[in-house]
């Protein structure tokens, strides 16, 4: 199963944005936005079209963690990113259909101080385990920026879910604040 | 024993004083929940010894010689680059990537030079991306023959690793004449490369590829041809491609498992495309297929180097609109991944158009190659665990980040 | 049958008390001579092979490196593990070396150079060469260490598998020449070098440098030390002159077998030529260095194999082979006794 294929099908998939990217600029072919629950469907789809897992990489925004898991094919090669936003940072682990996720969480977990429910192993990975500080990604609240700011729903993003009209288009408020 | 008049003989000293000292530490405990047997041995390997490769750590079950189930631990040499990739601007940040991985640091270079350059949209000039294929080729074959001493050290052969050190000298001498340094390399700039090569590199180049064969050819001779190395690797921690995708194994360990995907060939960066290789495939997907797929590599990656010297252009070897140290990232993200010597190296950039990036995220190959240890070692000889975790090719710093 | 059981020297006299002694100072001073001269080699040896140049820092040629790691060593402190058998793990090393001296004996060094004349040498030297097996399993367990701990189960299992092919590899050479007595062995191969046991029982003789390996615990066959796995498997505990002990004992071990290979299978003290005037001890030196370098030539050369494959290598084929061996000199010397 392709990239384009994958971007068909997860419509029926309750997505919440799907986009397409282009290459060259972002090294993205196409990436869509679930619920933190629903993601894990699609992880099970993408790993049965046979693609491995690249990495997760989670991202402080002003609406919450973002949590972008980055798939590769090696069939069809063309990067797809798959994208989950927690405002509390809780989501549901992939271990169960990737083994290789559980220290890709553990080190976002360690970092962000989000947690992935269901991880087979949640200890911390890469800080130590008496580790008091606050996690060191972590950002204030000025240095927070919107998705929309951070341009990651590429040029013409489908919405599917109503609510993220306003996280995905540059409304006018928004793009004030950005630009501030 | 202090006051006391009577001194033990044989009291020299005592480690442990306290014999709660030895009953383990965080992650023992938590490893110790998950016990299979009663009658086993939980083993540290590590954070110091021989066979892992600086401060890994790996805590396994043992019964008798057999490994029931293995953990690494890691975190010994964490540096929090993701950490440093926010707080500095990209131009402060990228010295840091030739300390992630110390044996192929021009692919990390490269990952994040063309991260930051996808990001921007700077065309780089067609000699610096020539140049660029020249440094990073000549350094995987350094990063490979490194690991192939390394590997057979692990299995025993002491002297394999300082033959290979004579072809890594030869090729740090030529990276220092461009990069100024022979370990932690910092070639790439954004918009191009740092220096220029000249005519000597030019000539320790194009005597080091004929040599380079001739030593291969012998180091097939020396070791490869071993029955002793034949018998410990050969069937060694088999990996189906299932399993690689399921760890996101990639690298030589998955064109082990008989997968031919090369980041060069799938998503062509530089200049890659303008060259004629192949991508060896393991033949047998043990330690054995991992083993031919790193020598033939550096095949390849001659064939490359000779390819890239032919047809360099001339030309600036900077963009004319290469950015100054003061320059903003702009806002939005990119995902650039390039082929290192472990596997597929990724930089995950996300800018807000601040001073420094928003978001920098590092997809270290071997993190991933190590993940797959726990499942691989399962039921396996001590003996084996080990050579299956020299055949991953670890690079802790890489791992830890 | 009784009287093959009757030690030559029954008479206990001064002289003899006296001979003996000389032997053992002799034999002590050789033994550390030997440690110091085989550091040297091996490490000029492995740099020989991995083309570097070894030690060259300390007096001419580096001659005085060994002399500087022996002050260094004495100068490092004993640590003792906790919660470990104090007595066992000081009394390891010494276990290790000190029966080395009584195998030393009995070696005929010369056509008449033998510090104890026993008709029973061989079974002497093989009772002893278990001792070695003793202490390292002492000296793994008392360290209180899960690495040693290993070490010392596999020295056990490698050292009782490779004692039964040497045994029956030598016990050939017993039945050719009718006899257990090392000097008799030394005197049957005068003569031209087709006397010598090598080319009368080769088969034997490659059963005896397989389990050479194995007996000395040297690569590929050092599992019980085994460092990529078990960092210094049994001695991993040691430091200073504890480790200093088993190192030395290591060497012995391996001039021991050396000396066995040169007396058993290469002629012993005979030249290869029929000439009597020259043989003498300077032959025995000469094989038995030959043989020691060809040990550290191996063990820069090879990697180490597998647990598993060395007790196969064993049982599968050299037991058999040993067996097979024996029962063809058994047949051979019937046959031609006859």
């Amino acid at each position: 199963m392709n990239a384009n294929e994958l971007y068909e099908s997860w419509r029926g998939l309750e997505a919440q944005v799907i986009c397409r990217h282009e290459f060259k600029k972002t090294g993205l072919t196409c990436s869509a936005v679930f619920t933190p629950s629903q993601v894990v469907t699609a992880v099970r789809k993408i790993y049965e079209a046979g693609y491995f897992l690249e990495d997760i990489s989670v991202m402080q925004v002003k609406e919450g963690f973002l949590a972008t898991y980055h798939f590769d094919s090696t069939a069809n090669p063309g990067r797809v990113a798959l994208r989950a936003l927690s405002p509390e940072g809780r989501f549901l682990s992939i271990t169960s259909i990737y083994q290789g996720a559980e220290w890709h969480e553990r080190e976002s977990a360690d970092f962000f101080g989000v947690s992935f429910i269901a991880n087979t192993n949640p200890v911390p990975l890469l800080l130590p385990d008496d580790f008091q500080e606050a996690p060191p990604l972590l950002k204030a609240e000025k240095e927070l920026a919107a998705m929309v700011d951070l341009k990651l729903f590429g040029e013409n993003p489908e919405i599917i879910d109503p609510a993220w009209s306003s996280l995905v288009s540059p409304v006018k408020e928004q793009k004030e604040e950005g630009a501030a | 024993m202090s006051g006391s008049l009577f001194v033990n003989p044989f009291h020299f000293s005592t480690m442990h004083e306290n014999p709660g000292d030895m009953l383990g530490d965080f992650y023992t405990h938590n490893f110790e929940k998950g016990r299979i047997s009663h009658d086993s041995m939980i083993i540290n390997l590590g954070p110091q010894h021989p066979s892992t490769h600086g401060v890994l750590r790996i805590l396994a079950e043992l019964h008798g010689e057999y490994v029931l189930r293995a953990e690494p631990i890691l975190g010994y040499l964490h540096r929090m680059h993701d950490k440093m990739g926010q707080v500095k601007t990209p131009w402060q940040f990228l010295p840091n990537t030739g300390r992630v991985d110390y044996l192929h640091p021009i692919a990390w270079n490269w990952a994040y030079v063309g991260a930051v350059e996808r990001l921007a949209g700077i065309e780089v000039p067609e000699r610096a991306e020539y140049l660029r294929v020249i440094a990073c080729e000549l350094n995987r074959i350094a990063s490979h023959v490194m690991w192939w001493g390394a590997f057979v050290l692990d299995l025993g052969g002491v002297t394999p690793i300082l033959y290979a050190f004579e072809e890594r000298e030869k090729i740090n001498d030529m990276l220092q004449i461009v990069t100024g340094s022979r370990l932690t390399m910092n070639y790439m700039r954004f918009g191009g490369v740092c220096a220029d090569i000249n005519d000597r590199f030019i000539k320790m180049a194009r005597e080091f590829i004929p040599r380079m064969r001739e030593r291969l050819e012998m180091y097939h001779k020396l070791v490869t041809g071993n029955v002793i190395l034949a018998r410990r690797i050969t069937g060694i921690g088999p990996f189906d491609p299932d399993l690689c995708y399921r760890y996101g194994v990639t690298g030589p360990c998955l064109r082990g498992a008989g997968v031919a995907y090369d980041t060069r060939r799938a998503e062509p960066y530089g200049v890659y495309d303008r060259f004629r290789f192949d991508i060896p495939v393991g033949e047998t997907n043990c330690s054995m297929g991992r083993y031919m797929v790193r020598m033939r590599e550096v095949e390849e990656s001659l064939k490359i180097l000779e390819q890239a010297l032919d047809q360099l252009p001339d030309g600036p070897i900077m963009a004319p609109k290469a950015p100054k140290a003061t320059w903003k990232l702009p806002a939005g993200e990119a995902y650039f991944a390039v082929e290192g010597a472990r596997g597929k190296i990724g930089i995950h950039l996300a800018g807000d158009g601040g001073k420094s990036p928003y978001r920098v995220k590092l997809r270290a190959p071997g993190f991933s190659n190590l993940s797959l240890f726990a499942e691989a070692s399962q039921g396996t000889l001590l003996a084996d665990a080990l050579a299956i975790l020299g055949s991953l090719d670890l690079v802790i710093p890489e791992i830890d980040r | 049958m009784e009287t093959i059981l009757v030690p030559y020297t029954t008479d206990i006299t001064l002289l003899s008390v006296l001979k003996l002694v000389v032997a053992l100072v002799a034999i002590i001073l050789l033994l550390i001579a030997n440690s110091v001269v085989m550091v040297y080699l091996e490490r000029k040896v492995a740099g020989f092979v991995q083309r570097r140049p070894g030690p060259y820092e300390v007096g001419p040629w580096g001659i005085l490196q060994t002399v500087a790691d022996t002050v260094k060593l004495l100068g490092k402190q004993i640590l003792i593990p906790g919660n470990s058998d104090r007595f066992l793990f000081l009394l390891a090393p010494v276990l290790s070396m000190f029966p080395m001296f009584l195998m030393f004996l009995v070696i005929p060094y010369g056509p008449i150079l033998t510090g104890l004349e026993v008709n029973l040498g061989l079974l002497l030297i093989l009772a002893f060469a278990g001792m070695e097996g003793l202490a390292v399993i002492a000296g793994g367990w008392a360290s209180n260490n899960k690495y040693s701990l290993i070490g010392a189960a596999r020295a056990v299992s490698q050292s009782v598998a490779y004692e039964i092919p040497l045994i029956l590899a030598i016990l050939a050479l017993a039945f050719q020449h009718g006899s257990l007595d090392l000097s008799v062995l030394n005197r049957a191969q005068e003569g031209w070098i087709w006397n010598w046991n090598i080319f009368t029982q080769p088969l034997a003789f490659l059963i005896f440098v397989i389990t050479c390996f194995g007996e000395t615990n040297r690569a590929p066959f050092d599992l019980p030390e085994g460092e990529s796995e078990l960092t210094g498997g049994y001695h991993t505990e040691y430091s200073g002159m504890g480790f200093a002990l088993f190192f030395m004992a290591e060497y012995t071990s391996m001039m021991l077998v050396s000396f066995l290979a040169a007396v058993l299978f290469l002629g012993g003290s005979n030249a290869p030529v029929d000439i009597p005037l020259i043989n003498g001890v300077w032959w025995t030196l000469i094989k038995m260095g030959a043989f020691m370098t060809f040990m550290i030539w191996v063990r820069w050369t090879f990697p180490r194999v597998r647990f598993d494959q060395l007790l196969n290598i064993n049982w599968k084929w050299l037991l058999p082979l040993g067996l097979l061996n024996l029962w063809v000199t058994a047949l051979v010397m019937k046959v031609v006794g006859n």
